[in-house]
């Protein structure tokens, strides 16, 4: 009963029944129409057929005399169908005929008259004594032409109407049948059609609850038929599949937070006992609270970029995007840091083409560029301070922003040593910091932060090996 | 200076209070909007340090009510939320100055201090002195003792900013953010190198050095 009930709350077992109720109105207007209509035309057909009659047989009564008339009106009397025939003498006497009886009036006077009868049977009796208990359904009922022939010979013919009735009922029988058939057929289809869109349904219903079970990585699955269906399919999955990866990003943020925050947070901790347990002058103390306050200045910065990598990867700065010069912006981040470039006894290059333009966040793009240069005067710095070697090579960063057709292209290139090819990757990975540079500073999460904003911006952050050095090339879409 | 103190946090606040204090201010504190608003339009406060998320009533509602009702005091707005446009939004509620949570002590103090000189006439003047240092707002010319002194266009800008709040202390972050409008803290000492370029510049040769650095805080520049 249950399954009943939902399935007619379906959508689709309503709209059936609704078209099988209009297909049962018009097919009723259309078999009422065609009754009426073909009722007509036999109607049409008997009067000329009967008028046609009448006169055949007047001629034959002036031709031939009353005996042929006679003989002629008894077989097409005896002809079985719906043909009625009366001739009589001018006195009222019958001479052929299967109607026995006609009232007076109609053989009076010429003209076309409604007649209601009994007809005779097989045996030409029952007209005369019909017994008045047998039912009234026996009656007959019949148009008739009564016309008054040479010699006052009275005829009249005419044509049963209740068969040509049978007839009509017979086709609106027939018909109520195929609707009826039409009718059980289409609700059985209906049904059908409902439990096949219901199933489908069912197994989105299913999805979604498993999903909201905790199993995020169920899908919907998506069958061959490529409709409407599986269209939504493959939208609800996109839309998991997004979903899924930001719970992962958040999940990867807090357990960074969990892991990354936690390890200088405890060492702060015991920084600030030790000092409590073994520091005997208030230099030491002071010395311990500057150390604290350095250690949490660190820890807010690396909670920042990390809150500012997670929200940038949500995308929820992207509708605050503007109309920016990208020109400007690279110009302005190198002016600003040009001089400390050249502190480090480094050469700052700039190669940027004007008027660079693309809807961005300036300040996520500033703080992407200004990764990008601290990284590469760590490293160019690096080169300056190194082994024996390399010292006569003086460092150098070059700038360079370009649009080349759709894309604009972002370079920071710097000639200090370079990554190898398998860190390449990882150093795009949250708090990786080469080996060679874990002493330096910094929260190992500037190249993440430039990679999440390339991939705000619909472009992408790769890392090349200039030999020596690195180049790390910016790309974005001008129409993404 | 008679400051107000909306916040909800009564360590914090008790540690800004005390800390305002030495710093020679007098300073209320109201724990909830309501109770800073009604203390911010029945008294005159010279200054409002207003946390953005209070219990009972939003501190940018409060600031927003006040400025409707013609209340010009200057508002520094403190929030945990520091994103770009968490930042438009406060200022658009009619703060002045914004600043995230945490903060360094000498940095509120440095805001405050500037804010409350916001309305000052070095604001307007079209020309900015230093002892024998002189900026002229209108020809950009810079000149001390008489001799020019040649500066590239955002030396300019820094020099400027310095000299319109001489004798108070600029942080690093006040400058990145007034001078180069970025909102976001480097981790080189981008600054330092821009400060030493200009003190080459400004105070090179001369006995009196104007440019002072102010350890733990920032710069500062007075005769």
């Amino acid at each position: 009963m249950h399954k009943i009930v939902s399935l007619w709350r379906t959508t689709t077992v309503r709209l059936t029944a609704i078209f099988i109720l209009i297909f049962i109105v018009f097919s009723i207007a259309l078999l009422a129409y065609m009754a009426v209509r073909s009722s007509i035309s036999i109607q049409q057909v008997q009067t000329r057929e009967v008028v046609w009659e009448i006169r055949q047989l007047r001629e034959l009564n002036q031709r031939r005399g009353l005996r042929a008339l006679a003989i002629t009106v008894q077989r097409l009397a005896s002809r079985p169908g719906p043909g009625v025939y009366y001739l009589g003498t001018p006195q009222g006497e019958m001479i052929a005929g299967n109607l026995s009886s006609v009232p007076s009036n109609i053989l009076a006077n010429e003209g076309r008259y409604s007649l209601r009868y009994t007809p005779q049977d097989a045996f030409g009796q029952a007209g005369v004594e019909r017994d008045e208990t047998a039912p009234r359904e026996r009656d007959s009922h019949a148009m008739v032409q009564s016309v008054i022939l040479q010699g006052g010979l009275r005829l009249v013919v005419g044509r049963d109407v209740v068969e040509r009735r049978d007839f009509t009922a017979i086709i609106l029988g027939t018909m109520a049948v195929g609707l009826g058939g039409i009718v059980v057929l289409s609700a059985i289809a209906g049904v059908l059609m409902a439990r096949r869109v219901l199933a489908r349904i069912d197994t989105i219903t299913e999805t979604s609850n498993k999903i909201m079970s905790g199993n995020l990585s169920e899908r919907v699955p998506v069958t061959k038929h490529n409709d409407e269906f599986d269209q939504l399919a493959i939208n609800l999955n996109d839309m998991l599949d997004r979903i899924e990866k930001l719970m992962a990003g958040l999940k990867e943020v807090t357990d960074n937070v969990a892991h990354d925050l936690k390890t200088p947070l405890s060492r702060m901790r015991n920084r600030a006992e030790a000092a409590l347990r073994e520091g005997k002058t208030p230099r030491d103390h002071k010395k311990a609270l500057e150390a604290t306050i350095a250690e949490s200045d660190q820890l807010i910065s690396t909670f920042n970029a990390l809150l500012l990598i997670a929200r940038v990867e949500a995308g929820s700065v992207a509708d605050n995007l503007q109309d920016v010069d990208v020109s400007e912006v690279v110009s302005d981040v190198c002016e600003l840091y040009g001089p400390v470039v050249e502190d480090t006894g480094a050469v700052l290059e700039t190669r940027i083409s004007p008027g660079i333009q693309l809807r961005a966040n300036r300040e996520l793009l500033s703080q992407a560029l200004v990764n990008l240069l601290e990284n590469a005067i760590k490293y160019a710095a690096a080169q300056n301070t190194g082994s024996e070697k390399h010292k006569t090579t003086k460092g150098k960063i070059i700038v360079s922003a370009e649009r080349e057709n759709e894309r604009i292209r972002i370079v920071v290139a710097d000639n200090g040593p370079g990554i190898p090819l398998d860190d390449r990757r990882r150093v795009l990975e949250r708090f990786v910091r080469l080996e060679k540079s874990r002493t330096e500073q910094g929260s190992g999460l500037g190249l993440s932060l430039v990679s999440a904003v390339a991939r705000l911006h619909k472009g992408t952050f790769e890392l090349e090996d200039a030999k020596p050095g690195v180049r790390a090339v910016v790309t974005l879409p001008v129409n993404p | 200076m008679k400051i107000l103190l909306i916040e909800d946090d009564s360590e914090a606040a008790h540690y800004l209070v005390q800390a305002l204090d030495e710093a020679g201010h007098v300073t209320h504190h109201a724990g909830d909007g309501e109770t800073g608003y009604a203390m911010a339009s029945g008294m005159d406060y010279d200054m409002l340090i207003v946390d953005r998320m209070l219990p009972r009533r939003d501190g940018l509602s409060v600031i927003e009510s006040l400025r409707a009702e013609g209340n010009q005091t200057p508002a520094l707005i403190l929030s945990a939320l520091g994103e770009v446009e968490d930042r438009v939004t406060g200022l658009r509620s009619g703060g002045d100055d914004y600043l995230t949570k945490p903060y360094a002590f000498s940095e509120l103090l440095a805001r405050v201090e500037v804010l409350a000189r916001r309305s000052n006439p070095a604001e307007a003047a079209t020309s900015l002195t230093v002892g024998d240092l002189t900026l002229d707002r209108l020809s950009r010319e810079v000149s001390r003792n008489g001799d020019k002194i040649v500066l590239q266009p955002r030396e300019f800008r820094l020099l400027e900013y310095l000299m319109k709040h001489s004798g108070q202390v600029v942080t690093r972050t006040m400058l990145l953010e007034n001078v180069w409008d970025y909102h976001f803290d480097p981790q080189t000492n981008v600054i330092d190198v821009h400060i030493s370029r200009l003190r080459a510049k400004i105070d090179k040769g001369y006995k009196a050095q104007l440019l002072q650095t102010v350890r733990g805080a920032g710069y500062m520049i007075r005769a």
